[in-house]
């Protein structure tokens, strides 16, 4: 059980960093991405195979979000000077090249026999009680400094309204109060497993509290980013390019920053999927993996932060929820006297039924809350 | 005609802050812009008239380069600025406004007029982190003149709203106020009072007229007659793409091809 809350928290971090750089280009500059899963594939491939190759693992990560955000770059020349719907083809189009081309340059990434035995981060280590105290310290930080901004997000309403100043602000609400409990116990019983993992430590525990720090701190630093003029700017560009463009911004030279760091942090995110699977095959990196961060994405609320983190952590306790549940319920007699048909759910459609739940929250989402769980109301009765 | 284009060459200002001259645009077979020219000269106000479809706005794309002229030549406080792109016109300091007010409808109306503001540290990516400090200070300073601006133009008690939630006539002024934090030499103004109230048109000449004391050079094209006749010092006809006659507005009101050109033989 405790393995598996990790392999849970690992997924979120992962996922949740991978979305973070969607939300970069999409969520607050309109860049519509449709190959979102290229920039992990070239992150996770470059830091296996130059870690493998004898190069520091911390090395390898920044050459493999380096060339992430390269790619972004050769995209963007391509692509961004264009009308955004080029964008999302050619992207869609470079992410299926990018897999092919990991599937058949067999000499470069062994293709679909995968790379295996790559040195992973903090996996040889047997670390003495005061390395995992300090480790389980870490841990409780990130926690606190969670629950503490969530609270404060609560109380105030900080975060929904971003830049606006105090006269917004609205008191909180019971319901956001209620939901704000709720998400506190849960995040307290996720921190203790999280805990109880480093005391007992392997190399999941660690890699759990490495993803977590990582989120951390790209969490904070896009926030900095994204309420500065320079994210102002990212705004501006979503919401009608030409009015930068009359106020002297380069629109191309930011389209592509913003392009180019949402691609490195996919990088990042890609590089410890590679860290969880231990093996990496170039069927781990099919299209579907873009569309999850794009779920995730959306279900959170476009252009908030805080709600791909929320929407990371629903898909994977959607994920989680069903796979356990979906065969309890299909075996359980009592489900059976009174709604025999569900004897044809067996184990292969289980796999597809889930999936296409997911497809029928999204759907009813956008007709009851079509700006995602923490997106504003508001911003979408506006007049352009 | 031919009478008129000779009055056009000798009738140049000693030294206009922007001059275009032999400017061309065609879209497929119509000839949008055909061989226009303009002057103008520091610390006017300009009008630019002409009937629907005269290609005034078209005129207005290719002086600030949003549309890349055919032909022709731009020169803008000596340089020429037909090959630069948009950004840097504006950075130079000659800013446009659109016909239809475009505003940042999901920014409130603040964050509408900070983006105006050019050579923001915080708008380059590593200074954000590197001088973080100097961004804050900054940004508060740009804060406090945007609300000057704001409240210049009526919006000050707006300024925390969504910029999509302001009336037409609202957006203009925002539009205008932001052009106005750029701090540019030439705002040229794209039919600012149309779709305005008569009372916020005298509001918004007031405040031009204003700017204009202050040394803010204006190019505008309108429709309202009176707008022009009470702000222009000079006002150039624009019809079927090209100079029809140039003068001051009296003269123009009685000159017999503008008006043949506005009600038709």
């Amino acid at each position: 059980m405790v393995n598996y809350l990790v392999f849970l928290a690992i997924s979120v971090a992962i996922f949740a960093l991978f979305s973070l750089g969607l939300n970069l280009q999409w969520g607050y500059t309109g860049l519509i991405n449709f190959g979102h899963v290229a920039f992990m594939t070239v992150g996770a491939y470059t830091t296996v195979l130059l870690s493998s190759q004898g190069i520091p693992v911390v090395m390898a990560v920044v050459i493999g979000a380096a060339l992430a955000a390269l790619l972004g770059l050769f995209i963007g020349f391509s692509t961004l000077r264009l009308r955004e719907d080029y964008l999302a083809i050619v992207t869609i189009g470079v992410s299926e090249v990018i897999r092919l081309v990991a599937l058949n340059e067999e000499k470069l990434t062994r293709g679909a026999f995968g790379v295996q035995d790559f040195p992973l981060p903090l996996a040889n280590i047997t670390p003495n009680l005061p390395a995992r105290l300090v480790m389980i310290g870490l841990l409780t930080l990130i926690a606190g400094l969670a629950l503490w901004r969530m609270w404060r997000w609560i109380w105030k309403r900080e975060w929904a309204t971003g830049y606006l100043d105090k006269a917004l602000r609205s008191r909180p609400t019971i319901s956001s109060i209620i939901l704000g409990i709720l998400s506190s116990l849960f995040g307290v019983t996720i921190y203790f497993v999280g805990a109880l993992a480093l005391y007992d430590y392997s190399y999941k525990a660690g890699l759990m509290l490495l993803s977590l720090i990582v989120l951390a701190v790209v969490i904070w630093a896009l926030e900095k980013l994204v309420r500065s003029p320079w994210g102002r700017v990212l705004k501006a560009i979503r919401e009608d390019e030409q009015i930068p463009r009359a106020l002297g911004k380069n629109v191309f030279w930011y389209k592509m920053q913003a392009f180019m760091l949402g691609g490195a942090i996919a990088g990042v995110a890609g590089a410890f999927y590679a860290w969880q699977l231990t093996t990496v095959y170039p069927s781990n990196f099919e299209t579907l993996v873009t569309f999850n961060a794009w779920i995730i994405v959306v279900l959170g609320g476009a252009g908030n932060n805080a709600g791909t983190l929320l929407g990371a952590v629903i898909f994977w306790a959607y994920d989680a929820l069903t796979r356990f549940m979906l065969p309890a319920i299909v075996q359980s007699t009592v489900v059976h006297s009174i709604f025999p048909a569900i004897e044809l759910l067996n184990d292969e459609r289980q796999g597809a039924f889930r999936i296409m739940v997911i497809g029928l929250i999204l759907i009813l989402l956008m007709v009851w809350r079509p700006q995602g769980i923490l997106g504003k109301k508001e911003e979408l009765t506006l007049g352009r | 005609m031919v009478d008129n284009t000779e009055a056009l060459t000798t009738q140049k200002e000693p030294y206009p802050l922007l001059a275009a001259s032999g400017l061309c645009k065609s879209f497929g077979g119509i000839k949008a812009v055909d061989n226009a020219e303009i002057q103008v000269a520091q610390g006017t106000i300009t009008g630019l008239i002409g009937p629907n479809g005269a290609g005034k706005t078209t005129f207005f794309n290719l002086l600030s380069n949003f549309i890349r002229p055919d032909k022709g030549r731009v020169i803008f406080d000596g340089e020429p600025i037909q090959n630069l792109r948009s950004h840097k016109i504006t950075q130079m300091g000659m800013v446009r406004t659109f016909q239809v007010a475009r505003v940042l409808s999901r920014l409130s109306v603040m964050e509408n007029m900070l983006l105006g503001a050019q050579k923001q540290t915080g708008e380059n990516f590593w200074r954000v982190w590197l001088q973080a400090k100097l961004v804050k200070r900054e940004e508060r300073q740009l804060r406090e003149r945007a609300m000057e601006v704001l409240e210049s133009v009526g919006l000050a008690s707006k300024a925390q709203d969504y910029a999509g939630a302001l009336s037409g006539g609202q957006r203009k002024l925002l539009e205008m106020g932001r052009a106005l934090m750029t701090n540019p030499k030439l705002i040229l103004l794209d039919e600012p009072a149309a779709g305005v109230n008569p009372t916020l048109i005298r509001e918004i000449c007031d405040r031009i007229v204003l700017w204009n004391q202050q040394g803010m050079t204006f190019l505008i094209i309108e429709h309202n007659m009176d707008v022009i006749m009470s702000l222009c010092s000079r006002v150039w006809v624009l019809a079927e793409g090209h100079n029809l006659a140039v003068g001051t507005p009296a003269e123009i009101q009685n000159n017999p091809q503008v008006l043949e050109a506005y009600l038709g033989q």
